[in-house]
């Protein structure tokens, strides 16, 4: 067992020590990551998108680090720059990716958080909701098969719009036929960009539908670390001991709008103002000095390191070359056919 | 003793299955049942646990496939109908095809679509989706049209590291039979010259080809010399192996059993205009099934897709000209 | 008693024949509507053949253990006119009756849906009526028919070889339509091989292009005599003596400045006039034509243009003309009357809409209306070709008087 193997069995995560600081940790990294990007979006310099997790972190890193790096999948979506910290992915894929830096996983190909380490247990999602279920699904399939899925977990998150899509529906139920060790974490945000949950599905609580496919289902304060701790380790811990595909359904508000570009005016004044409005960084703190896991003071020289460190990964990858459409090969495909030319003549570039 | 086209495939499964231990196949009813069209009948058998029946998810069968892939396995999915397909559309153009140009990760899953029309079959049990699939960049798109394509291509399709649509003509599965597998197979990515000719060069693919040659024999009786090129794979086009053709013959008649707008007949003819103007005698022309959704009556239905005679009238139009 | 038969149904997609495993029945056997009475094996499954109606086993035909493709007829039932009618069956008869009335109306379609239950392939598609393609394809225009149409592809093998359309005009074309195909140029060129042939010089290419481009305009030709004999007794007063030709192009460019839109040329739906009224004249040299312009003839007297003149043509006699000298004219004179000709049709350059021509001078007798009787005088025969999307026969004819009336007044030229 590795040491933050260990650190995850679930009876002791709510209180244990190094666990909770490793969450929190990862917590602020991406906090403060992700409102450099919201400026380096504002300034100009990111194309596309920015779009944030702010208000989830608790949970998506939560998760993340209750997953075992290089032995567990995780498929992370829009919102999870926490869980992908947690999970080990380095600051400087982000910044390549959003950068569009040729050195970055995705290469200038594509951008933002469509970006991943397939090989290396860290699906890139796509912007289809629900598709990664599935994926992850035969991720652990193909780990069974190989008899090599003993104590092994995936897990994919996913947002209260996307429990909608036939997709989730396909693959979640495919899961529990299959009786996969998947963990899927629904972050219910209140709002699909700007569709509040009442317009999105009318059963009470998102969670009910566990019990009709038949697999284990929680729910889950997510502005409370604390609670998210002990939740989602006992989740990931019933799918590893081979209790087949755990649900996890965490309340909360989305702390920003869809993506930057979004003011998300649309949030009535009091869902801002009330319970699930509050910041689960602040809150995370907070139980951290209280409970005398940490001091202000670390966390004060956290902030400073991670700033630091967030800065580096900025400053390198906008010195990174940019892709080069004269260099670039134009082909989807693997395989090269020496007898055909797979795609049709085009004239040169540009 | 015979071997026909969806014995061919069966054995092309059983072969990977015996050769390979990343294969496994999935799909609705292919287990014990053998699936409707008994592509897999007794697989499940011999490979109890390399063969799955899965629920009726067409979308999260091959998010399955593309996961088993990413973990080096060489799934086969088998779309029941390829009409069906269209509900894993998104995981197959969005999903599998940008896989490897995003994130340099091959996925190479093999997705069978049991194709193409028969009598009576109707609207969404007929469908050819060739075009449709060949349209997106990341997907190699084979359409067998003998006995041992049928078996080569489906174990050259495992073996690809690229997502592949393995499009098999219903029409032909016990229709088509042969003595043997033969074992001069092409590499994928090479047309065939199934019948040669000089007046006129007819490109085709999967049940079309024996269609095209049963126009050119009737032509033959008028003194018409048909060259009958079977694409085998329509993506990749092997374009020169068709350029070679209507240089000998000035003449390019595509025919495909999809519907009429666009698609790989519209590619084929665009690729000869565009790169083989200068051989050609007469304007391209290229013939499909009718801008209407696939009839059930059969009479309807044969009168919808390409058949020899309207190959032939095609034809014959386009040797006047 | 109406015969009903016994057909093998198509159990399933793509299955093409089924074999029969056990005959429930024998002949004398009554049997009810909707009876499994025989068991047959599929690839798929095993399955019960149900009668469609009430009535008695006639004739069985089909054996246990064979395979049949799906149609066949496995055996025949003995039915009541009423049970006919109750169920709606189709009876041997009427079944005859229907493929006989579809054979007329549908042959085509029938056949084509019995191909694909049937599995010789071969026997089901003897019959070839006329059918309408699902897609329409190729209508052929007016325009591509003949041998004057090239397709790309001979187009291409005729860029090869340098080759124009006038090259193969004496190809007889045995291809669609009786073009002219690749085949039939190759057999043509092999035909030349046999034939002595010299390389055609620089010069006899560049008339022939120059001609060819012309010749794609519908040009026509008008001419009438004009009387020589004061142009000739001026120019014998003359010294320095101006040419025959010279008289003609200062006569045509006053002519046509008093009409400049008649020398215009036809772009689309313009007509560009002339800028200057500068004249080509036609230079025979060894092997082809030169044309030296000379600049505005309208705005010099004749005496003036003599020198002008004599040195362009005697230059380019000598071939030592310029591009410059020889471009921007706006119409051509010549005069084949230097080679003793009377008649003829010059072509335009493919840049001008009028050549104007003249042949030899010729002795005869004219008739004087003053004296009453005929006289010997030297007259010449003049030619106006035009581009007649430009200038029709009136106005050529107008033109080409104004010139002849100039021409009697040589000592205002």
């Amino acid at each position: 067992m590795s040491r933050l193997e260990a650190l995850a069995q679930p009876a002791e995560a709510a209180t244990n020590r190094e666990f909770l600081r490793s969450v929190f940790a990862s917590m602020l990294r991406a906090r403060i990551l992700e409102n450099k990007l919201s400026s380096l979006y504002k300034a100009g310099k990111i194309v596309g998108g920015v779009y944030l997790g702010r208000g989830q972190e608790a949970v998506s890193a939560t998760l993340g680090t209750a997953l075992i790096q290089g032995r567990d999948f995780f498929a992370p979506l829009i919102r999870d720059q926490a869980g992908r910290t947690a999970f080990g992915e380095p600051l400087i894929d982000c910044t390549r990716t959003y950068l569009g830096s040729v050195e970055g996983p995705m290469r200038g190909r594509d951008g933002n958080i469509h970006r991943g380490r397939p090989g290396q247990g860290a699906p890139a999602m796509i912007s289809h909701l629900g598709a990664q279920v599935s994926v992850v699904a035969g991720m652990l399939f193909a780990r069974r098969l190989k008899g090599d899925l003993d104590g092994r977990v995936g897990a994919t998150c996913i947002g209260d719009g996307a429990t909608s899509t036939g997709s989730f529906h396909e693959g979640l139920n495919l899961a529990a036929v299959e009786r996969l060790p998947l963990v899927v974490v629904v972050g219910n945000n209140q709002f699909a960009y700007s569709t509040p949950n009442d317009r999105q599905f009318a059963c009470a609580d998102l969670v009910e539908r566990a019990r009709g496919y038949g697999i284990g289902g929680f729910s889950v304060d997510g502005t409370d670390l604390l609670a998210c701790a002990s939740v989602l380790t006992e989740a990931v811990r019933r799918a590893r001991a081979g209790m087949g595909p755990q649900m996890v359904v965490a309340r909360l508000l989305r702390l920003s709008g869809h993506g930057e570009h979004d003011d998300a005016s649309y949030v009535p004044g009091d869902v801002r103002d009330g319970h699930y409005g509050r910041d689960c960084v602040e809150v995370a703190m907070r139980q951290l000095v209280e409970n005398h896991f940490a001091t202000i003071e670390e966390i004060r020289g956290w902030q400073e390191k991670f700033a630091a460190e967030v800065q580096r990964a900025v400053a390198q990858a906008q010195q990174e070359p940019a892709p080069d459409p004269y260099r670039e090969k134009w082909t989807a495909l693997a395989t090269r056919f020496p007898l055909a030319n797979p795609t049709p003549s085009q004239p040169v570039f540009p | 003793m015979s071997i026909t086209y969806i014995d061919a495939i069966r054995e092309a499964q059983l072969t990977l299955l015996r050769e390979d231990p990343r294969v496994f196949l999935y799909g609705q009813d292919i287990a014990t049942f053998g699936g409707a069209f008994k592509a897999t009948k007794g697989l499940a058998e011999m490979y109890p646990n390399r063969v799955f029946d899965c629920p009726i998810s067409e979308d999260a069968m091959i998010g399955l496939a593309v996961g088993a892939a990413i973990e080096g396995m060489r799934p086969i999915v088998e779309m029941q109908f390829a009409d069906f397909s269209s509900i894993a559309f998104n995981q197959i153009v969005n999903q599998a095809a940008t896989h490897f140009y995003r994130t340099a990760v091959p996925v190479p899953i093999t997705v069978r679509l049991p194709s193409g029309g028969t009598a009576g079959s109707g609207p969404f049990h007929s469908q050819s989706m060739e075009g449709i699939y060949a349209q997106y960049p990341g997907l190699i798109v084979l359409t067998p049209a003998s006995v041992s394509d049928a078996y080569h291509m489906l174990i050259d399709a495992v073996g690809l590291n690229d997502p592949v649509i393995y499009c098999e003509h219903k029409f032909l599965y016990r229709w088509l039979k042969a003595k043997t597998i033969h074992n001069d197979h092409l590499p994928i990515g090479q047309a065939r010259i199934v019948r040669t000719g000089k007046h006129a060069t007819v490109v085709a693919y999967s049940a079309m080809v024996h269609e095209a040659v049963r126009a050119a024999d009737r032509l033959h009786h008028d003194g018409w010399e048909i060259e009958v090129v079977d694409l085998r794979s329509v993506k990749p086009l092997d374009i020169d192996t068709v350029l070679a053709s209507v240089a000998r013959t000035g003449r390019l008649l595509a025919v495909g059993e999809a519907f009429p707008w666009g698609g790989v007949t519209a590619e084929v003819v665009a690729r000869v205009a565009g790169e083989g103007f200068h051989l050609l005698d007469a304007p391209p022309q290229r013939l499909n099934a009718r801008d209407t959704p696939v009839p059930y009556h059969p009479q309807l239905w044969a009168a919808h897709r390409p058949t020899p005679e309207s190959i032939c009238e095609a034809l014959r139009k386009l040797l006047a000209f | 008693m109406p015969t009903v038969p016994i057909l093998m149904p198509q159990l399933g997609e793509s299955i093409a024949e089924a074999t029969v495993i056990r005959l429930g029945i024998a002949v004398g056997d009554a049997v009810r509507a909707d009876q499994e009475i025989i068991e047959v094996e599929t690839n798929k499954a095993v399955m019960g053949v149900t009668t469609l109606c009430d009535g008695v086993i006639a004739e069985i035909k089909a054996k246990e253990g064979v395979s049949y493709s799906v149609g066949t007829t496995l055996g025949l039932l003995d039915v009541t006119e009423e049970e006919v009618a109750r169920t709606g069956v189709d009876t041997l008869e009427s079944v005859e009756q229907k493929r006989a009335q579809a054979a007329e109306s549908l042959p085509r379609t029938q056949a084509e849906a019995n191909l694909h239950f049937a599995l010789d392939a071969d026997d089901a598609y003897e019959e070839a009526p006329a059918v309408v393609p699902s897609v329409k394809g190729l209508p052929v225009p007016t325009g591509t028919m003949g041998a004057h149409y090239i397709s790309p592809r001979m187009r291409a093998r005729m860029d090869d070889l340098g080759l124009r359309e006038a090259d193969i005009s004496a190809v007889a074309g045995t291809g669609a339509g009786g073009r002219v195909t690749v085949e039939d140029l190759e057999c043509f060129l092999d035909y030349l091989e046999a034939w002595p042939s010299t390389q055609a010089s620089p010069m006899r290419l560049s008339v022939a292009d120059a001609m060819r481009r012309s010749w794609t305009r519908p040009l026509a030709t008008v001419g009438l005599p004009v009387l020589l004999e004061r142009v000739l007794a001026h120019r014998r007063d003359h010294t320095p003596k101006p040419g025959l030709t010279l008289y003609m192009l200062r006569a045509f460019a006053l002519a046509l400045a008093e009409n400049p839109a008649t020398a215009g040329y036809l772009i689309g739906d313009k007509i560009v006039h002339p800028r200057a009224f500068d004249i080509g004249v036609a230079v025979q040299i060894e092997d082809g034509v030169l044309v030296p312009v000379v600049r505005q003839v309208d705005q010099k007297p004749l005496r003036e243009l003599i020198a002008e003149y004599d040195d362009l043509v005697d230059r380019a006699r000598r071939r030592r003309v310029t591009e410059d000298d020889c471009r921007g004219g706006i119409a051509t004179v010549t005069n084949f009357g230097t080679f003793g000709l009377t008649m003829g049709t010059p072509i335009p350059l493919p840049n001008e809409t009028l050549i104007l021509g003249i042949g030899a001078g010729v002795k005869k007798p004219v008739w004087s209306s003053e004296a009453e009787v005929f006289l010997p005088a030297t007259t010449a025969e003049m030619f106006l070709t035009f581009d007649h999307r430009v200038i029709d026969g009136g106005g050529a004819g107008v033109l080409l008087t104004r010139v002849s009336r100039l021409l009697q007044q040589p000592e205002l030229l």
